[in-house]
């Protein structure tokens, strides 16, 4: 917000007759409570969760201070390095697929003269379905006795679920199809902001369509891709609801956001608990950061070159 | 200067009305007499059961009503929400509905009261197995409300008599033709499967703990034995191919539609079951007591809900006097048979004409609930991810079997 202020000419620093406050003081003012509300409502939570994580518990009651040992039992705890892996390997691959796939779907609604809408319409239906509903969809088609897709598949009694490796493969299925469509959305919007003009002056220079897709499309597509993949990235780091809800995280399908639910309500150790959310907080905030700072470079970039 | 901080005022006064609002309410305790009863479970609903208990109630006790505060169905979500109350010394709730495995935890955090002084009515009406879910370190802190108990369900059109044993029930599975399997019960990771493989562990004569849960007995052969033995029965087919993913509901739709013979579950799909007219288990369906191993008979596990008295309330003595009675009265309890409930009065099923009743009366009097020391949760989310991987090959049994000896150790250690 106070960037795009910040960005724009500076307001000629009159002041209103008879009241002593400059435009830009009367603005600060008039944001102060908002600023104030989004600190209490975000930042208090955080900085809770980190006082908690720095406490012993016996049996929910606070024991006193415990230093960094919770982030100790964390980190040599076997489950938790179980959960990184099915974290970090569900997001790469999952964020991976559905860029490949939405990139696929963006430059088809991009192209498509015809049945525009009906075009957009079909493609966008699984964004709109709840991820819980879709997970327990999808569960039921993996299953062995309704079994949908081990019949479409001639599978026969394979067990999709209930086998390690197979039961990741499901849920980075439902998760793709799931939100492959969002990943299209935001980079439809990148398509429809490069001038068609660019692409005329290319076909006359004689670039192919490879050519003009890997050195026209693509580069002015980067700072759409920078947002697409910050966002299903951030999303997929903290998943819960797919693995949750078609797996319990049986056969090594336990994200981290599981394994804090665990901590904070089925097994409670609070202490425990906020050390694993604090640690799940900093590698979500160390993946935004990192896109953020690449999005702002490449706008940088992107306008120079203009 | 004064416009921001009324804006300020107001914002913070909205979140706190808006915080304020998501903890449960508590205004009809503030009236004298008045008591609430938080229950979770699929029946808390309203027009359930509970209402129907509370309505009863309060038709004898005008002066003293209950109101039923419904809780979240999830167990987890029940209990976290009692918690959240509990944890502030909170006196909203009166009377708390206990799933079975909650009593040493409710009681080491100093939430619940002893009600020794009810103990002998209480005895000689109620069924054993559920009184003793209800005691804590050789004191009673809670009176029962329902039981529930796992039965084998088997196909009278394929099998003559019910197995005894789990070794009879595979060479059964053995004969059947092609398109069927043996057996399916709750193998998912989740709770059920720490429950379903308990009842096998018992029936090979293992235990926990001792009386008091003050000592380890667990046996680590036995506990090898009966996870090899799910192991390669669900490697040869005796066990169906969906056993490692099925709860409850799948484990029914399983039977319901004639690929299994044989299924492990509680009372409650037995109706649904018989009224299915499409299905080749309609008709064809019969409970029995669960197989034994070696000689041994099958123990069944408890569930259920039990009430005990909040430390906090204010109305104890009524509170007490309600629980009582909703566990001793006949019609209260014939309420709960209405509902597909397992009664926890003796007399319900000594009276009852209904055979599958008088079956489950059978079932009860060797059923045995799983130990509700502090730790459960922590015992049951181990024994998954322990025993749960040895069953589906992933680990050696005897090692996950040591791996939970060595745990349980802990738990009473502490």
């Amino acid at each position: 917000m106070s960037t795009a202020i910040s960005t724009k000419a500076p307001p000629p620093r009159r002041r209103l007759a008879g009241h002593g406050l400059t435009e830009v003081a009367l603005a600060r003012l008039f944001i102060a409570p908002s600023v104030l509300v989004m600190a209490a409502v975000v930042l208090f939570p955080i900085g809770f969760a980190l006082v908690t994580s720095l406490r012993s518990y016996t049996r929910r009651q606070v024991d006193g201070f415990a230093g960094l040992a919770n982030y100790g039992t964390v980190l040599s705890d076997p489950a938790f390095w179980a959960a990184m892996r099915f974290t970090g390997l569900f997001t790469l691959t999952s964020v991976a697929l559905e860029f490949v796939i939405g990139l696929a779907f963006a430059l088809l609604m991009n192209h498509a003269r015809r049945g525009r809408g009906v075009t957009r319409a079909v493609i966008l239906v699984p964004w709109v379905i709840p991820t819980v509903v879709a997970g327990q969809m999808w569960a039921f088609m993996f299953n062995i006795n309704p079994g949908f897709i081990n019949s479409l598949l001639g599978l026969d009694d394979f067990n999709w679920l209930g086998s390690a490796g197979w039961a990741t493969v499901t849920v980075i299925a439902a998760d793709v199809w799931k939100t492959a469509p969002f990943a299209a959305l935001l980079l439809l919007a990148g398509l429809q902001t490069i001038p068609s003009e660019l692409y005329e002056s290319a076909r006359m220079d004689g670039a192919s369509a490879w050519q003009r897709f890997w050195h026209l499309t693509l580069p002015l597509l980067r700072p759409a891709i920078m947002v697409a993949l910050l966002f299903r990235t951030v999303d997929a780091v903290r998943v819960y609801d797919l693995p949750q809800v078609m797996t319990g995280g049986a056969f090594g399908t336990e994200s981290l956001s599981m394994l804090v639910r665990q901590f904070i309500v089925i097994t409670p150790d609070p202490g425990i608990g906020a050390a694993l959310s604090t640690i799940t907080f900093a590698l979500v905030l160390g993946v935004g950061v990192l896109f953020v700072s690449q999005i702002g470079r490449s706008m940088v970039e992107g306008g120079s070159t203009r | 200067m004064q416009k921001k901080t009324w804006i300020a005022a107001t914002a913070v006064s909205a979140m706190a009305v808006s915080l304020a609002a998501c903890t449960p309410s508590g205004d009809d305790s503030a009236e004298s007499g008045a008591i609430t009863w938080a229950i979770g479970g699929a029946r808390s609903q309203p027009g359930a059961a509970h209402d129907q208990i509370a309505d009863l109630w309060n038709e004898a006790n005008p002066d003293t009503p209950v109101t039923v505060e419904a809780l979240p169905e999830s167990a987890d979500e029940a209990r976290e929400q009692q918690a959240l109350v509990l944890q502030a010394g909170g006196s909203e709730f009166d009377v708390l509905g206990l799933d079975v495995v909650w009593t040493g935890e409710y009681v080491e955090n100093d939430w619940i009261v002893e009600l020794d002084d009810r103990r002998d009515e209480l005895d000689a009406a109620v069924l054993p197995g559920p009184m003793e879910s209800a005691s804590w370190n050789g004191s009673l802190w809670a009176v029962p409300l329902n039981t529930n108990t796992g039965v084998l369900y088997y196909r009278t059109d394929l099998v003559d008599a019910p197995p005894s044993e789990w070794e009879e029930l595979c060479q059964v599975a053995a004969d059947l033709d092609d398109s069927m399997s043996g057996y399916i019960g709750q193998g998912a990771r989740y709770e059920g499967f720490t429950v379903n493989w308990l009842e096998l562990y018992w029936s090979a004569g293992g235990e926990l703990y001792n009386e008091d849960q003050s000592e380890v007995l667990f046996d680590v052969d036995i506990a090898t034995e009966v996870t090899s033995f799910v192991a390669e029965a669900t490697q040869d087919g005796c066990f169906a191919p969906g056993f490692n993913t099925a709860m409850e509901e799948e484990s029914r739709i399983a039977y319901q539609s004639g690929d299994v013979a044989f299924m492990r579950n509680w009372p409650g799909p037995y109706s649904l079951i018989a009224e299915d007219a499409d299905s080749p288990a309609h008709e064809a369906t019969a409970v029995a007591p669960l197989p034994g191993f070696d000689g041994n008979p099958g123990v069944a596990a408890i569930g259920g809900f039990n009430n005990a008295i909040s430390a906090f309330s204010e109305n104890q003595e009524i509170a007490t006097d309600f629980v009582v009675w909703a566990a001793t009265d006949p019609e209260v309890q014939q309420i709960l048979v209405e509902n597909s409930t397992l009664p926890v009065l003796n007399a319900a099923y000594e009276d009852s004409d209904d055979p599958l009743i008088t079956q489950l009366g059978e079932v009860l009097q060797t059923a045995q609930p799983r130990p509700s020391v502090p730790a459960w949760n922590e015992i049951s989310l181990e024994i998954q991810s322990t025993i749960f991987p040895a069953v589906n090959g992933e680990m050696d049994p005897r090692a996950a079997a040591e791996q939970l000896a060595e745990f349980l150790e802990g738990t009473v250690a502490e």
